[in-house]
């Protein structure tokens, strides 16, 4: 058995072990066992796709054994990569969850938070092994159905049951136009496999709709605007891991089912596919950030910022198909890559992220940033993680964040090769957008780092924080050190990029060899750069400066005192500045936007309208996205629904007159009916 | 990569960090003089800065670690940008470790970090000047952008090194209107990260009008020294920037004493000319309101797009 | 030999038919499960008949299965449920007993005409009694229809399985064993389960008159 089928039995092995370990087990051995089989999984996926993607070797699975006849599974480059992307997030996340899972103990049903958990990780690695439409579109209910079982872990809490519901019914909306498109690519036979479709021929129109129902189904899954409004309600209420497991992996899940559809199964098409992909990933990137900004529930305002991040892979994407379709290889290798090449950087600081997060939900007890502060001297290893998140979030050199921005403003770049003048004008707007979007989301995240963990604490709870258990930090560690890594070896990542597209008949990336050469030299970029020797330098420099100061003879006192604040004596947690006021010159600057709704009732003393007794402020800011489409067609159809509900008379023996008069029509339409 | 080189790119460093601080006081002299009043002498922030590392640090309790950090961290990454900006020599040996993007990044580094110190201490002034800085660097973010784009697309590369060599190449490129545009909208931009009149007053004594400032008012001693040396530094990397990607004559391309004597002069002759046009633009137009400050980036975002869209069109 | 055959089985269908009209004619709980348990006692009677004639050894457990069950136990339990809600009697169904007998009898004569097809093709010397097994069937669902009270509407229920299990045996000898065994475990739960509910009818409304829970509405 050759090391890549041995890990394909792991893979596939070590998740229902979990879930009968979930059901059977309790207390800490079950979470351990968990989060064991879990971790294997995980491990194990990522071996199997590291060994693909740098062996080159296909694995296939296929087996006749009766309730699995006709699943087929085929680990080519970009499920291996995928494989990669789940791997390192769900190790971090199963064995983070082993600490953070503690907290349900006794309150919620921890067996089904395991077993789903299991589930999901199962399904997640089905999905980008897939490779007949039948073994994915049940790996695709199956990951579905399992998060929406972990959105409802804490289902008392206010907000959780709506949020579900919204989940999964836009979930299904997308699953309804993922099976219209499979019938279509396939022709009716949902086992074809994927190298059959590849080879059918449709006609443009089929063509067209398929791309259209794609990226509906998938861009539902993927939360791009204005498809993305289950996606700040779910991640917020689920238990942190599960929620870094949705942010960091199952969205990606968008991509992955998009770049397979339309560069491996469509093998391209007109560029208006990827103008429309670029400016959908636009639009979801300035929505995402925006929204972000005036947050001040930390774990929706990640949620937000997974938006963005996902308009801006689509941006990468988008610019890689429309360089494909007028003919520039290279140029659209490039593209595609950059969108990769964050896709798994964003899984890596998203979960990071999410996970910090939740280390601050399970000290403080609430998710709201006005009532924290002052965590970084309580919770000082979560503060360094969620430091480095932020400033890889935020496109700071030389982490993750910048490499993958930096790729993505090369590609778009290189618009200016596009032989139409008219088309290739997008990219520069493209350009500016995306440039705006990283600067709104480096403002956003010195408010949410700052808020919550800098200066005093603004509640009790704040105050009494306490640094977080071993698993959780582990978990935090691993996808730090991942963060770092990506960050700092881009000529390494790069590479096995665009080997991993290199099966695929859509694009030719060109065969950059893994070469220890440290500036990043991508062909069709205009440009280099090298991450690692610039974190050596800046490393070198911080480390000179004190050094040298001391040479000059500064002086090397330091007296702690009270906050100067102009000549103010004391200061109280009241004084500090709130998440709201950070954000409030950006509300403004954006407030045709965000049409900030305006309360303002004063009440005057009675005796005179100069004394002022109380005043009442309310603003609030409703994302008029769900007011505008979402609503309005809700609304008709409860109407519709309400005109129904009139034939639900409330009487038994009503309904059973429907039956049998139903059965004595059938009966009739059977023996009469020709 | 020669030693050659790397002595060049040290030389680059010391000059900058040394020419700095007489910038600022360069700006604040000839303000002075135009204002008919004589102004302290042009070397003075280097006695200042010399004063402050004398100075005992008196830092918040409620500020954490990060707040001791900053300082260096805000230092490190302006030198850092110095080594990959063409003052002196195109092509600089660090051509390949970083171009303009990475420039860019890493100032908003600096920024980051900063913000995030003025929120240490649980001031509310330094809330406040987190909060103007971080969302006028944001809204300056899509210009500096674009005139990358603009640079980059009559360079063929976003490395500093091959815009500088092309300009140079073609003269008649720089004076189309492209690059006139990329440099109207690029002086703004400086004006708006360093921190200069119209949108931030690097004088004034009232927090409410600050943003910089507010965000070091908690600073002491040789970290408020680190700062305002950071600070300076930034604004001689942007009017190297300014004059050497856009007037590149006077850069030399051998590294030969002779060219080197002529590319620091010219560098200075660059510094002085373009100190006196923001003096004279500090002196004649007031500070603007903060929420009057978008619409000036806005405008410096239109000349970027049709600085863009020209190069474009003109190819 | 086929005749008697056929002539004991349309005689045991016709009683079995019989039995079930007692449903719209008699108004007391106990006549009903009277009628069903006898019923259920002519069925297992007319399946031990099949076998017999049929040589079709499996029948003979099916009939021990229906006598024991549905004779016995299940009107055993029935009785149980009417001494405990008083013997509540079926006073105003929605259909009178008139009217009801009428239908009834449009209904048995729908049944000839929906199982003519089915007769015309057997050739089975039962087929002649499976009109009156759709008959049961349709007459069943009648019942379920317009009673009010739920006991009766249980009957009913119980009926109308004795009228599908008539109809397979006449039909086709009976279904597989496995099959029949599946379908008394359902008729047991299926039974057990309107227990529960009569029961909590009973006490939320204080009466099994199933037409109250319209009052559950909103």
């Amino acid at each position: 058995m050759t090391l890549a089928d041995f890990l394909v039995t792991i893979l596939l092995g070590a998740y229902p072990i979990g879930v009968a370990a979930a059901l059977g087990a309790r207390g800490a051995l079950g979470r351990g066992l968990v989060a064991g089989c879990g971790l294997a999984g995980a491990l194990a996926g990522l071996g199997l796709g590291a060994v693909c993607l740098g062996t080159g070797i296909v694995p296939t699975v296929s087996t006749s054994l009766l309730p699995l006849t006709g699943f087929a599974l085929r680990v080519d480059g970009l499920s291996a990569f995928f494989l990669i992307v789940v791997g390192v997030v769900g190790a971090a996340a199963t064995v983070y969850g082993f600490g953070y899972s503690a907290a349900y103990e006794g309150r919620y049903s921890l067996r089904l938070l395991g077993a789903m958990l299991n589930v999901l990780l199962l399904s997640l690695s089905v999905q980008v092994m897939a490779d007949n439409a039948l073994t994915f579109l049940m790996a695709w209910e199956a990951m579905s159905l399992s998060a929406y079982a972990m959105v409802l872990t804490e289902h008392d809490r206010p907000g959780t049951v709506r949020a579900a519901h919204w989940y999964i019914a836009v979930t299904h909306a997308g699953f309804a136009a993922l099976l219209a498109m499979f019938l279509l690519l396939s022709a009716g036979d949902l086992t074809t496999s994927f190298a059959g479709m590849r080879s059918a021929s449709l006609t443009s129109g089929t063509r067209d709709a398929v791309f259209a129902l794609a990226l509906l189904g998938f861009g539902t899954k993927a939360g791009i605007a204005p498809l993305h409004v289950w996606l700040p309600m779910a991640h917020p209420v689920a238990p942190s891991h599960v929620s870094a497991l949705m942010s960091g992996v199952v969205i990606k899940m968008g991509v992955y089912g998009l770049l397979r559809v339309t560069i491996d199964l469509l093998v391209g098409g007109p560029p208006w596919w990827g103008g429309l992909v670029l400016g959908v990933g636009t639009v979801s990137a300035l929505l995402g950030v925006l929204y972000a900004l005036m947050e001040h529930d930390l774990k929706r305002l990640l949620a937000y910022h997974s938006v963005e991040n996902i308009g801006i892979i689509f941006i990468g994407i988008g610019a890689g198909l429309m360089f494909q379709s007028f003919g520039l290889p290279t140029l659209a290798a490039l593209g595609i890559v950059a969108g990769m090449y964050h896709t798994i950087n964003h899984a890596c600081f998203k979960g990071l992220l999410f996970l910090g997060a939740g280390s601050v939900l399970h000290a403080v007890g609430t998710r709201n940033m006005e009532e924290m502060g002052g965590l970084i001297k309580r919770m000082p290893r979560t503060a360094c993680f969620f430091l480095l998140g932020a400033c890889a979030i935020s496109g700071l050199p030389p982490l993750n964040g910048f490499a993958s921005e930096w790729l993505v403003f090369q590609a778009l770049l290189g618009g200016s090769a596009i032989p139409q003048p008219e088309v290739a004008v997008v990219m520069p707007i493209a350009v500016a957008m995306l440039a705006l979007t990283s600067g709104l989301a480096a403002a956003c995240f010195v408010k949410a780092f700052g808020i919550t963990f800098l200066a005093i604490p603004r509640s009790l709870r704040a105050e009494q924080a306490h640094e977080v258990p071993w698993s959780m930090q582990a978990g935090m560690a691993t996808l730090a050190v991942a963060c770092v890594a990506l960050g700092l070896a881009p000529f390494a990542v790069v590479p096995l990029l665009a080997s991993s597209l290199a099966g695929l008949p859509g694009v030719a990336p060109p065969a950059m060899e893994f070469t220890l050469a440290l500036p990043l030299q991508v062909p069709g970029a205009s440009g280099q750069m090298s991450p690692l020797l610039l974190a050596s330098g800046l490393v070198l420099l911080l480390a000179l400066v004190p050094f040298a100061l001391r040479i000059l003879g500064a002086d090397r006192r330091l007296r702690v005192g009270d906050t100067w604040g102009c000549g103010r004596i004391g200061q109280t947690p009241r004084m500090e500045y709130t998440a709201t006021a950070f954000a409030e010159p950006l509300r403004r600057v954006f407030a045709e936007l965000y049409r900030p709704t305006r309360d303002l009732s004063i009440d005057f003393h009675p005796d005179s309208k100069y004394f002022v007794q109380s005043i009442e402020y309310r603003s609030e800011i409703h994302p008029w996205i769900e007011r505008v489409l979402y609503d309005w067609p809700l609304q008709g159809l409860h109407r519709a629904a309400l005109w129904v509900r009139r034939l639900q008379g409330g009487s038994l023996h009503l309904y059973l007159f429907y039956l049998t008069l139903a059965f004595l029509i059938l009966l009739a339409a059977a023996r009469w009916w020709r | 990569m020669t030693m050659v080189g790397y002595a060049l790119e040290l030389a680059q460093a010391a000059l900058a960090l040394l020419l700095a601080p007489g910038l600022v006081g360069l700006v604040r002299w000839l303000k002075a003089r135009l204002q008919n009043r004589r102004g302290a002498p042009v070397w003075q922030p280097y006695w200042e800065l010399a004063k402050l590392f004398q100075k005992e640090v008196v830092v918040s309790s409620n500020a954490s670690w990060l707040f001791r950090v900053a300082p260096f961290v805000v230092f490190a990454s302006t030198v850092a940008v110095t080594f990959l900006v063409p003052i002196l020599a195109v092509p600089l040996p660090f051509d390949g470790v970083g171009d303009l993007l990475v420039v860019v990044y890493l100032l908003l580094l600096g920024t980051f970090f900063l913000s995030l110190a003025g929120l240490d201490p649980g001031s509310p002034f330094g809330g406040m000047g987190a909060s103007r800085e971080m969302t006028v660097a944001a809204l300056a973010e899509p210009t500096v952008a674009l005139a990358i784009f603009a640079l980059a697309l009559s360079a063929g590369s976003t490395n500093l090194g091959q815009i500088v060599a092309r300009t140079m190449a073609d003269p008649a490129a720089a004076v189309s209107p492209g690059h006139l545009l990329a440099f109207g909208a690029l002086f703004i931009v400086t004006l708006a990260e360093t921190g200069r009149l119209p949108i931030d007053n690097p004088a004034t004594h009232l927090e409410l009008t600050m943003i910089h400032e507010a965000m070091i008012l908690e600073y002491s001693g040789r970290y408020l020294a680190l700062i305002e040396w950071a600070a300076a530094l930034k604004l001689l990397i942007f009017f190297s920037l300014l004059g050497n990607l856009f007037v590149p004559w006077g850069v030399s391309v051998v590294l030969t004493p002779a060219a080197l004597a002529v590319a620091v002069v010219s560098l200075l002759a660059k510094l002085v000319v373009l100190a006196g046009v923001v003096a004279v633009l500090e002196t004649r137009i007031a500070k603007l309101r903060l929420f009057r400050v978008p619409e000036l980036l806005s405008v410096s975002f239109v000349l970027a797009l049709l600085a863009v869209t020209s190069s474009f069109l003109l190819r | 030999m086929d005749s008697v055959f056929s002539q004991l089985c349309v005689l045991g269908s016709s009683l079995v038919l019989l039995f079930g009209l007692i449903l719209l004619w008699r108004r007391g709980v106990s006549a009903y499960i009277s009628a069903f348990a006898w019923q259920s006692i002519v069925l297992s009677g007319v399946t031990v008949v099949v076998a017999y004639f049929g040589n079709d050894h499996e029948l003979y457990w099916v009939a021990a299965c229906l006598l024991l069950l549905k004779g016995l136990v299940i009107p055993r339990l029935l009785r149980r449920m009417a001494r405990r809600f008083a013997a509540e009697r079926e006073l105003e169904p929605y259909v009178n007993t008139a009217t009801s007998l009428v239908v009834s009898g449009l209904l048995v004569l729908f049944g000839y005409a929906i199982t003519r097809p089915l007769v015309a093709l057997s050739q089975l010397p039962t087929r002649a009694g499976m009109p009156l097994a759709m008959g049961l069937i349709l007459v069943s669902l009648f019942v379920v229809i317009s009673r009010k009270k739920a006991l009766t509407q249980v009957v009913g229920f119980l009926m109308l399985e004795n009228g599908l299990a008539l109809l397979a045996v006449l039909g086709t000898y009976g279904i597989p064993l496995i099959v029949e065994l599946g379908v008394f475990l359902d008729v047991l739960m299926g039974f057990l389960v309107m227990q529960i509910f009569i029961y909590q009818i009973h006490e939320t409304f204080e009466s099994i008159d199933v037409e109250q829970l319209n009052r559950l509405r909103h």
